[in-house]
């Protein structure tokens, strides 16, 4: 793929869990370098979209294309160009944190393992935690973990589900900070799922807006203030948008 | 930048070790062999002492009365292991479950099989890589069980074995380590497959319960000799001509039950062991051909279980979910 | 309502609920049956071939001795639920004790049970009695299953007293189950890590049903899945002799031996000789439950999730 293909491109994505309908065939394209924040309530179908995306999920019909590899058709490229973050992300609670990296960057195929996980810490500012066991990290330790496993493999995506859950106001900062750092400097585009539109506001280049299965909006954060200059805030906008 | 794909098995089988080593599981699981393996051969040991000691004693007896002496017992080193093997057929199939479920079930509640499944790792790599950690845990319990016992018998029993015999029980212990395996993977097909994990465990132990317990003793119970202590024809006082005769009147119910006893993956586990070791007393002295020859229904049937049980784990590892139903 | 009540309640509820649960259930009920089929298909056999066997010594012109199975109790026909209780309803109660202890855990409630007015001791009784409550309707449904197939099998309703032993013999059941589910609570206290609490538990039960009926009872541990001793598998040397003095302990063997009583046993009941076998299982009822009780009231449950 060209520098200039979208590096995500979804096209009339189905998917049902059994006779339910979650996703009623959306398109969509992020492009690269972008930060992309997800918008919807719950029960929108945007962790089924992230799983979809990530390989978790098979989609009933339609395609998607990541880094311009099938989900489905070219499982093992999609998962060698992607990092992935779950909401609440759990790791293996009985190892330290080096341990649970160094497991993840071997399945992912990183030579330099040690290098890996020391230049990530460094990254994340947390080498000091390398060799404590996760089961004794705050809610934000562990998310900082978390995303050092999903970057040890330096992905150009990287998926973030709910990223900011449970975390308190420094952890938001922290974790701002982070994203648009892996932005700039390693260059991920990052797509994620979020609730926090005042985040949205202060890191995304672009949102979409996902109701019942259907994406309602999809723009540029400049050009969606362009466009709704009487609306306060984003999440005016975001009710506005909601409520049509 | 990727590595060989042997390399994802060996992250996978050395992460399977190292739960079970930091959660002190394999340690317990090492001690709750060897205590038992240790205990069966002592008391073994004490009891052939008991056997000589007697005839001994009828020896003088028969000496001082002048009648003829008929032979003493004989002593088969091999045949004090024969509690362990009991012990591996009962206790390390329970075992092997067990460390299956756990491999399940730890992934399910640290929720950590999406950021498995999100990685490059082939499905081939997963069973691959499970089946090794798996291999190198039973490898590790047996091989302490098997060390012991030799520590043991030399001891306590005052024998230490010979190369000939160290090569019978060395295959014992190959075939015991199979045997584990199946129920690994027994353990681990069902777990996986089950939407609640714990399912899965009572499903395998109602198998287990059915392959170790019920099959053989179906097979036991239903002999009608097997009813009165010390047999019913020897009750009756029926000499072995007549209970032919009578036995001929009930060919299909032995059918019946000799096709049940043959199910169970532990009755051919424990024919090939005990024939292989000479614990069984018509295999005693015959060359580890014969014995194979003698024993390749039960061997053939080892073989049919490992194909089945193998495909099983298989199918439950590679089409497991790595989400909770969700809308 | 007293909390305790209120616990037991909501665990026998969560119980019942539990597909789990439901499974141990139709275990040990289709355990029942099979173990009435098998005595049902061996009863008949036995009868024939004793027939047979009459009929062949009669043409050879010499008279037989009595069926010797004749003189078998009719209980003795359920023989095979001495040894599936102990086996399977042992390993389900430990699974239902492990429960009790866990599923608060594994839905992350304790922290909120605690912020309610509850005392640790009535958190420790309701899960007891639920448990127990649990364990009495398993052992009842198969008290109703193991009398149909008496009545199937004899061809009639079992007589008072035969219903009054079946009924004791459940009972003793019920507290010998009662005795596991506490071992699968204690392991789970003890332990952080629920797999690790499941393996210790069953480690004890591995102990108690197998290793030590072959120090006490010179079984060998596959001879210990027959409910028919062979006498040839019983160990003679002076070291058994030693260790089997442990025997009036061992609740494994107490249990058998007074449960055969129970089934097996013609009139006379020696109270006494009750009195000392039920006593180890006692005993040990009451180390349990202090113990678990004792674990209960000590534990930080302030920091409870569910681990691997």
């Amino acid at each position: 793929m060209s520098e200039h293909d979208p590096i995500i491109e979804i096209e009339s994505l189905v998917h049902r869990y059994g006779d339910l309908e979650v996703l009623h065939g959306i398109d969509l394209k992020v492009e690269q370098g972008e930060i992309f924040g997800f918008l919807g309530h719950n029960g929108a179908g945007k962790t089924t979209t992230i799983h979809v995306l990530t390989t978790l999920v098979t989609p009933t019909s339609g395609s998607a294309r990541v880094c311009g590899f099938d989900v489905v058709e070219d499982r093992l490229n999609v998962q060698r160009t992607i990092g992935y973050v779950p909401e609440n992300v759990r790791l293996y609670d009985s190892l330290t944190a080096a341990e649970n990296l160094r497991f993840f960057a071997e399945l992912s195929g990183v030579e330099d393992v040690p290098r890996a996980i020391d230049d990530t810490l460094g990254v994340l500012d947390c080498r000091e935690l390398a060799d404590r066991r996760v089961g004794t990290f705050s809610k934000g330790m562990r998310q900082r973990i978390g995303i050092a496993q999903a970057i040890l493999h330096r992905p150009r995506v990287l998926f973030l589900d709910e990223p900011t859950s449970g975390l308190d106001p420094m952890g938001v900062r922290q974790l701002r900070d982070t994203i648009v750092q892996l932005n700039g400097e390693l260059g991920i585009t990052i797509f994620m799922n979020t609730h926090l539109l005042s985040e949205v506001a202060r890191v995304c280049t672009t949102i979409g807006v996902l109701a019942e299965g259907d994406l309602i909006y999809n723009d540029s954060l400049a050009g969606t203030l362009e466009r709704f200059p009487d609306e306060a805030s984003l999440e005016d906008i975001y009710v506005r948008l909601e409520v049509q | 930048m990727t590595r060989p794909l042997g390399g994802r098995v060996l992250t996978l089988g050395r992460h399977e070790y190292r739960f079970a080593f930091r959660s002190g599981v394999l340690l317990l699981l090492i001690l709750s062999m060897v205590l038992v393996a240790a205990g069966s051969i002592t008391i073994a040991s004490f009891d052939f002492r008991a056997q000589v000691a007697d005839y001994n004693a009828y020896l003088q007896q028969a000496k001082a009365a002048g009648v003829a002496v008929t032979a003493g017992p004989q002593f088969f080193p091999l045949q004090l292991l024969r509690g362990v093997i009991e012990y591996i057929e009962i206790i390390g199939a329970v075992i092997a479950i067990g460390l299956g479920y756990l491999s399940v079930a730890r992934e399910r509640t640290g929720n950590t099989l999406p950021l498995i499944f999100t990685r490059p790792v082939r499905a081939r790599d997963l069973f691959l890589g499970r089946l090794l950690g798996a291999a190198a845990l039973i490898g590790t319990i047996l091989a302490a069980t098997a060390v012991i016992s030799l520590i043991v018998v030399g001891t306590v029993g005052g024998h230490w074995l010979n190369g000939t015999e160290l090569l019978r029980l060395a295959i014992a212990f190959v075939a015991a380590f199979v045997y584990m395996l199946l129920f690994y993977a027994l353990g681990t097909w069902l777990s996986a497959r089950s939407r609640v994990v714990a399912n899965g465990l009572v499903l395998a132990l109602v198998i287990w319960l059915s392959v170790v317990l019920v099959l053989p003793q179906i097979g036991d119970t239903m002999d009608p000799d097997n009813q009165v202590p010390g047999g019913l024809f020897h009750a009756l006082q029926v000499r072995k001509p007549d209970e032919k005769r009578v036995l001929a009147h009930f060919s299909t119910y032995e059918k019946v039950r000799n096709d049940l006893e043959e199910m169970s993956l532990s009755k051919h586990f424990e024919r090939v062991t005990f024939a292989v070791t000479g614990i069984k007393d018509t295999y005693n002295g015959k060359s580890l051909g014969a014995v194979a020859h003698g024993k390749r229904n039960d061997i053939a049937w080892l073989a049919f279980y490992s194909a089945l049980l193998g495909g099983l784990m298989w199918s439950g590892l590679t089409r497991q979910r790595a989400l909770p139903r969700e809308a | 309502m007293s909390a305790t009540v209120v616990i037991a309640r909501q665990h026998v509820r969560s119980l019942s609920r539990s597909r789990t649960f439901v499974l141990i259930l139709g275990v040990l009920l289709l355990m029942t049956a099979v173990s009435g089929l098998i005595g049902w298909s061996s009863h008949a056999t036995i009868i024939r071939v004793y027939d047979e066997t009459v009929r062949i010594l009669a043409a050879a012109g010499k008279s037989a001795p009595p069926n010797p199975f004749a003189s078998k109790p009719r209980l003795s026909l359920l023989d095979n639920m001495i040894i599936y209780i102990p086996l399977i309803g042992a390993l389900m109660a430990i699974v239902i004790g492990h429960m009790s202890v866990t599923a608060d855990r594994q839905a992350g409630v304790t922290g909120v049970i605690f912020s309610r007015p509850v005392q640790r001791s009535s958190y420790f009784w309701g899960k007891l009695t639920g448990s127990a409550l649990a364990g009495s309707v398993i052992m009842a449904a198969c008290l109703v299953l193991s009398v149909l197939s008496l009545t199937l099998i004899n061809g009639g309703f079992p007589t008072a007293s035969e219903f009054l032993r079946l009924t004791l013999f459940y009972a003793l059941s019920s507290l010998y189950l009662l005795l596991f589910v506490l071992v699968g609570m204690v392991a789970a206290l003890l332990t952080r890590s629920q797999s690790m609490g499941l393996f210790a538990a069953v480690a004890v039960w591995v102990l108690v049903t197998f290793a030590t009926p072959q120090f006490t009872a010179g079984l060998r541990p596959v001879a210990s899945l027959n409910p028919v001793t062979d006498p040839a598998t019983v160990s003679r040397s002076t070291f058994f002799r030693i260790t089997s003095r442990a025997k009036p302990i061992a609740v494994n063997e107490q249990y058998k031996a007074l449960s055969t009583r129970i089934l097996t046993e013609g009139s006379g009941a020696r109270p006494a000789k009750s009195a000392a076998q039920l006593a180890p299982i006692a005993f040990f009822l009451l180390l349990l439950g202090g113990w678990a009780n004792l674990l209960v009231r000590r534990r930080d449950f302030s920091e409870e999730t569910a681990r691997d």
